[in-house]
């Protein structure tokens, strides 16, 4: 079983992810907002961390790239959502920003159930 | 013997032998003379030879207040005719005629010369009220002759726009009334000093100093990113063009400011809309989309199979209206001429390929079967990422829409020419010839029976036209009913 921290400021969503990431096995710890999230990272030490970006307190981005700069965490995998739109504007300015923060993937916002437990499969296999 | 000189008088008299009377004398003046014998008739004549009729004679006799109806009229249309009113009673029917609009009254009887002095009088008044109006005309054409050195002032102080003009050492020569209050200049202290220790700005300079120092050619090419400066509250985009010489050497620039606080305030709204629409909208609509897709794979429970058909069409209602809004947003990007972010040199044929591996799932749902023919080593075209994958991804998602259950998608791309050729061919429902004009027009869609179930926002093509243009390419749909559309973007290589 792998553990997996789920940081968004979307209550409902947060909590139907988690239950789509239960059924594949992980564990979920959930956060919503970016602090919150970074506190829960460091406590728990996670196998993945899903960050949104637009949060309160502390954007995604933030919280990727204090992870990435402490060596400590650097080396767990973060996937970023974004409410970009996927076919248009995800180019320029997420993919910029997203290489900016070293974040491991991105996925835009709406995301499918199957996309997402694709992504996360890539990183933390079949449970 | 004194010329005088000729006068054009039409004599409007009912009376006969009044009116015979009149037209001998005047004659006798030497006057060109016109008669009517009714105020129909004088009203044709004016009518007719509008330039022959510069004081009329008129009775007042005629029935039906008419005589003043008459004078009323030519006040309106013909003004500069000089109305002389004749009345048997000067006193009470010449007072209405002088509050009509007429220039006098005399009595039917009087003597010739006080006829003739009175009808002198009037052609005199005549005279010199068109001298006037000459001189008036005159003084506004003299505006357009552009050797008064005055002008040009009245001119650029007319000019909404500042304007601050300096010698290739950047003083200021001159400046107009606009720039003077925006920038708060004087002639005293302003002339003949640096712009730069009169116009608090780090940039302005350099740009004085780019129109100055490079090449013409250059600094009107660079006139596309036209900087922009902040004056206290106002902001000011900047022009800055070279002042030559009629020998073509380069003596000093001239700026022009215009005032753009409100354009940018209206674009910040704008923009904090969109971002609102992006983030209230879209946020929530993913999360529900979030929670349908758990539910509906049965994460939360095993569902009946009506249970889980209702979900799905939730599910897809979800998407088009997430759909949607991502439209509206792209709709105003490109509305904002935004649709070309970012020139680059792109391989289309790799996007196309990763598009259409994006849109295999939703067709796979419909059973349609997409075939791709996409050329090797094609060349590199110059333009908008995100533009290039929203062209593909709009036009095969449009295929796959309007393709039925098991039907066929061919998709290619080669070189044609100076252009590549993007095309998608589809034995879907077809679009039908009324409509093929306007299937580019914004929030279009074509409404029968087949595409009712079929949820869209009408923009998907207008943005793709959008983007196409942009890159100065072409589009081209080709459609038959029950049968198909083939649709054909050419979009040029580039330099």
């Amino acid at each position: 079983m792998k553990k997996i921290v789920l940081v968004d400021d979307d209550v409902e969503f947060c909590e139907a992810t988690k239950i789509l990431l239960e059924s594949l096995g992980h564990e979920v710890v959930l956060a919503h907002d970016g602090k919150e999230g970074l506190a829960k990272v460091r406590r728990d030490n996670p196998d993945l961390v899903i960050l949104d970006v637009m949060m309160p307190e502390m954007n995604g981005y933030d919280v990727c790239v204090v992870m990435k700069a402490d060596p400590a965490l650097r080396s767990i995998p973060v996937i970023l959502l974004t409410g970009v739109d996927k076919a248009f504007f995800q180019t320029a300015y997420t993919k910029h920003m997203g290489m900016m923060t070293e974040a491991d993937d991105y996925i835009a916002k709406p995301v499918e159930a199957e996309e997402l437990a694709d992504r996360v499969t890539d990183f933390l296999g079949k449970a | 013997m004194l010329i005088k000189p000729t006068s054009n008088v039409l004599v409007a008299v009912d009376n006969i032998s009044v009116m015979l009377r009149c037209r001998e004398l005047l004659l006798d003046e030497g006057h060109r003379v016109r008669t009517a014998e009714s105020v129909e008739e004088a009203l044709d004549i004016v009518q007719r030879h509008p330039a022959e009729v510069d004081v009329m004679l008129l009775s007042l006799g005629f029935p039906d207040n008419r005589s003043l109806r008459l004078i009323e009229t030519l006040q309106k249309a013909r003004p500069e005719i000089v109305v002389l009113a004749m009345s048997a009673d000067c006193e009470a029917a010449g007072i209405e005629a002088l509050h009509a609009g007429a220039y006098d009254c005399i009595h039917e009887k009087s003597k010739a010369a006080w006829f003739l002095a009175k009808i002198g009088a009037a052609i005199e008044f005549f005279r010199t009220r068109r001298q006037l109006r000459n001189l008036r005309r005159e003084k506004q054409s003299a505006l357009t002759d552009m050797t008064h050195e005055e002008n040009f002032l009245v001119i650029l102080n007319s000019l909404t726009d500042g304007l601050v003009v300096t010698d290739w050492q950047t003083n200021i020569v001159f400046f107009n009334k606009t720039a003077a209050r925006l920038f708060g200049l004087n002639k005293k202290q302003s002339h003949g000093r640096p712009v730069s220790s009169c116009i608090q700005s780090d940039d302005l300079l350099s740009f004085y100093m780019r129109a100055i120092r490079e090449d013409g050619s250059l600094v009107t090419l660079m006139s596309g990113e036209e900087p922009i400066i902040k004056a206290g509250e106002k902001t000011l985009r900047v022009h800055v063009d070279p002042v030559r010489n009629d020998a073509g050497t380069i003596i000093g620039a001239a700026a022009l400011f215009h005032d753009v606080t409100q354009v940018t305030a209206m674009d910040k709204l704008r923009s904090d809309f969109l971002s609102m629409v992006s983030h209230e909208l879209k946020a929530p609509l993913s999360s529900l989309l979030m929670q349908i897709s758990v539910i509906h794979d049965g994460l939360a429970g095993d569902l009946t199979s009506k249970q889980t058909e209702l979900l799905g069409k939730a599910k897809d209602k979800t998407k088009g209206m997430i759909t949607l809004v991502n439209d509206l947003l792209d709709y105003r990007r490109i509305e904002e001429g935004k649709s070309v972010q970012k020139i680059e040199s792109l391989d289309c044929g790799l996007i196309l390929k990763r598009t259409v591996e994006l849109m295999r799932p939703s067709a796979k749902d419909k059973e349609i079967t997409i075939t791709t023919d996409i050329a090797d080593e094609l060349p590199s075209l110059s333009g908008d990422r995100g533009g290039m994958e929203a062209i593909f991804v709009n036009i095969i998602s449009n295929a796959i829409k309007y393709t039925p259950k098991g039907g066929n998608i061919g998709i290619s791309l080669n070189q044609a020419g100076k252009d590549i050729r993007f095309k998608v061919v589809d034995d879907g429902i077809g679009i039908p010839r009324e409509d093929l004009d306007r299937i580019f027009e914004k929030f279009y869609r074509i409404k029968t029976e087949q595409t009712r179930s079929i949820s869209g926002s009408g923009l998907g093509l207008s943005i793709v036209k959008g983007i196409v243009d942009a890159h100065s390419g072409s589009i081209h749909v080709e459609s038959a009913i029950g049968k198909g559309t083939t649709i054909i973007v050419s979009l040029p290589v580039g330099t």
